[in-house]
């Protein structure tokens, strides 16, 4: 009996012997001699669900009471492609293409039958971006040779609406789409997909890389993009400007509407534009954001910071006075106020009222060259940081050379140029009690969890004391209320400040067009508790010599629908006011 | 010395794990090949669900762009002559 149990142990331990070894062999194959094989099926397997359909997160706007809308999204519906092996009719194939691809890009005829005669390839896509309705058709026909499949495209549901804020993806030098410009190519790593997020083989993951399911560092990457971008200011604005450079001629024109507190950019436009959705016949140069990118000779909206910087260093005071000659000499170049009279002794608040240059060149020359520098490099000397790409420099080599000219003539904005995201920036620390905030269009981004990451943009750089805004800011306010129109504009229960700049523009040899002018404005309400600041400009208009012609309509336009849009409440006014509409 | 002996066979044993194991194997694809078209089906789902938010959004948006490019006197409407400012009121009669 004990020789039986032993022979049986035996036999069993043999057998397992054998099938290890039996596996052994099999594991041999499988992992050494044809491991590069089963490799590769098995990446093929594990990635098939999700390839060659595009994916990439979405950019949001958001609207005031917190809703996201869409700004760029994914659009799904089908591509019809063609095996010329097997593809036997090809008129009768184009016809159907062509008649399901009504609105769509799909090849020409004779480029369709050339591709049909390809008969060494076995697929060539021929029609693009089908609809649902229009591919399922398609596929119903079950023409021989006729694929449609599945596709996935970048979609703008705004068209044109902040369209070169938003940006695009192309292809660029890769195989891959990726975003080119805007915040499309500056939130790349946060909206870019590796393909496999909703066909994730959970137990392939389960298996073979246990820590990546549980913490996946790009789950902490990958997400939808949130900014600070409400679409229907977005939209007034983007119509005001269009309005305004038509009726000018202008060349061109922009704006920025952004809390000055917190440097998020409710709307940031300019015109002409272009729509992310029909990009066929878009000029190169209009791709990128000229409000970040571009440079410009402000003009007199310069003006409240050379005042407000007068103040904060004590040079002067709203009751400090001067005799305004009307026009001055310095180093052999004469600077003049804008109709060249000269107002005798006045006070302070009557450089911002009657914009005047010689009162502004007097406050630089009271400054001195180094602290006009400090104050003026600390304002434009660095970028804004704004989350768009290629943000321009300001010119500032004025500030670097002895010669008094170049601080009396930046004192109203000429001579130095910055970008308009720099202009508002620094004029934003005006209505922020002297700190200028982090300009910004993204103010989160949701991750793919649902959870929202948000950005810190919390950072403010001291510039002005909140008394010497507080001054500068009532000059700019009597502005609103006496001059803007002859004082029409004035709105009883609301203060707004305000100032206008007109720019003459470089004529490329070193000096300056006579009849040619850059039109400037700023205005930020309510004044001295400010929800918005504005920033608006026009390139060359036309017919038309000052800021206060051309772009006191659409900035009022904008201050009235700010105030219904967002019921800013009164911040004066007596029990009753009227004003003549 | 009493002889060893199992209550069962050891072949049955293996048999009968082998059974089991068949049975698991089995079910474990039926599993993974349920979530795999589930997975599919509710992807391609969401996919469409989110292009016909994107045509709403789009259609909304477009709505906004009209409503603010329309030209009011246009379509028969007057500039007020006067606006009038007034505080707001006490929206109940009890405070």
């Amino acid at each position: 009996m004990r020789a039986q149990f032993r022979s049986r142990i035996r036999a069993i331990l043999l057998f397992v012997v054998l099938v290890a070894v039996l596996i052994l062999v099999r594991l041999y194959f499988v992992q050494i001699v044809d491991g590069d094989d089963y490799a590769l099926k098995a990446d093929r397997q594990f990635s098939s669900g999700g390839s060659g359909l595009f994916d990439r997160g979405a950019i949001d706007f958001t609207r005031k009471d917190g809703t996201p809308i869409h700004a760029a999204t994914l659009a799904t519906g089908f591509l019809a492609a063609i095996n010329p092996q097997i593809l036997t009719d090809p008129e009768t194939a184009y016809r159907a293409i062509r008649a399901a691809a009504s609105s769509s890009p799909v090849l020409s005829r004779d480029a369709f039958l050339a591709a049909a005669e390809k008969k060494a390839q076995v697929y060539i896509e021929v029609a693009h971006r089908l609809s649902d309705e229009h591919g399922k058709a398609l596929a119903a026909q079950n023409i021989p040779g006729v694929q449609v499949l599945r596709e996935r495209w970048r979609y703008y549901p705004g068209a044109s609406l902040a369209a070169q804020t938003i940006g695009i993806v192309s292809y660029g030098s890769g195989d891959v789409l990726v975003g080119q410009t805007g915040l499309e190519a500056a939130y790349d790593g946060a909206l870019s997909r590796s393909g496999d997020a909703l066909y994730k083989n959970f137990f392939a993951e389960l298996f073979s890389n246990v820590g990546n399911l549980l913490v996946d560092a790009k789950d902490a990457r990958e997400g939808d993009v949130v900014t600070t971008i409400e679409p229907e200011v977005q939209t007034r604005l983007e119509n005001d400007l269009a309005k305004l450079t038509k009726r000018y001629a202008s060349k061109e024109s922009g704006g920025i509407i952004m809390d000055p507190a917190t440097g998020a950019i409710l709307a940031l436009a300019s015109y002409p534009s272009y729509d992310g959705n029909n990009r066929q016949d878009v000029a190169p140069s209009l791709l990128g954001n000229p409000l970040v990118e571009h440079v410009h000779e402000f003009g007199s909206i310069m003006k409240p910071l050379t005042m407000a910087a007068g103040l904060d260093a004590g040079v002067i005071t709203p009751e400090t006075t001067y005799n305004d000659t009307g026009c001055i000499t310095v180093n052999t170049a004469r600077i003049c106020n804008w109709d060249g009279k000269p107002r005798g002794v006045i006070a302070m608040p009557e450089i911002l009222l009657q914009s005047l240059n010689v009162g502004a060149s007097w406050i630089a020359t009271k400054l001195g060259q180094d602290a006009f520098r400090e104050y003026f490099t600390a304002l434009f000397g660095t970028k804004t940081g704004i989350d768009l790409p290629n943000e321009g420099r300001s010119l500032l080599s004025n500030l670097s050379k002895p010669q008094q000219v170049g601080y009396d003539t930046a004192a109203f904005g000429q001579g130095i140029a910055m970008t308009p995201m720099q202009m508002v920036r620094a004029l934003g620390a005006l209505a922020n009690g002297g700190m200028m905030a982090e300009p910004h269009l993204v103010r989160a981004v949701r991750l793919n969890s649902g959870i929202e990451r948000s950005i810190d943009w919390s950072r403010t750089t001291p510039v002005f004391s909140a008394a010497a805004v507080r001054e500068t800011a009532t000059m700019m306010t009597a502005l609103m209320d006496q001059k803007l129109e002859g004082g029409k504009a004035m709105i009883p229960t609301m203060s707004v400040a305000v100032k206008t700049g007109t720019a003459q523009l470089t004529d490329g040899r070193g000096g300056y067009h006579t009849d040619r002018f850059f039109h400037s404005f700023v205005g930020f309400f309510p004044s001295y508790s400010p929800r918005f600041v504005i920033l608006l400009y026009t390139n060359d208009p036309q017919g038309v010599e000052y800021a206060s012609e051309t772009l006191d309509t659409t900035f009022l336009d904008l201050v009235h629908f700010l105030i219904d849009y967002y019921q800013v409440p009164p911040d004066r006014g007596l029990a009753t006011s009227t004003s003549s509409g | 010395m009493p002889s060893l002996r199992l209550p069962f066979s050891i072949s049955s044993l293996c048999a009968s794990a082998v059974a089991v194991l068949l049975v698991a194997y089995i079910g474990v694809i039926a599993v993974v090949m349920t979530y795999a078209a589930l997975t599919v089906e509710f992807s391609q789902s969401v996919r469409n669900d989110e292009a016909a938010v994107a045509a709403l959004e789009s259609a909304y948006l477009a709505d906004v762009a009209r409503l603010t490019s329309t030209d009011y006197a246009a379509v028969g409407y007057a500039k007020p002559r006067a606006t009038t400012f007034i505080r707001a009121q006490s929206s109940t009669a009890l405070r």
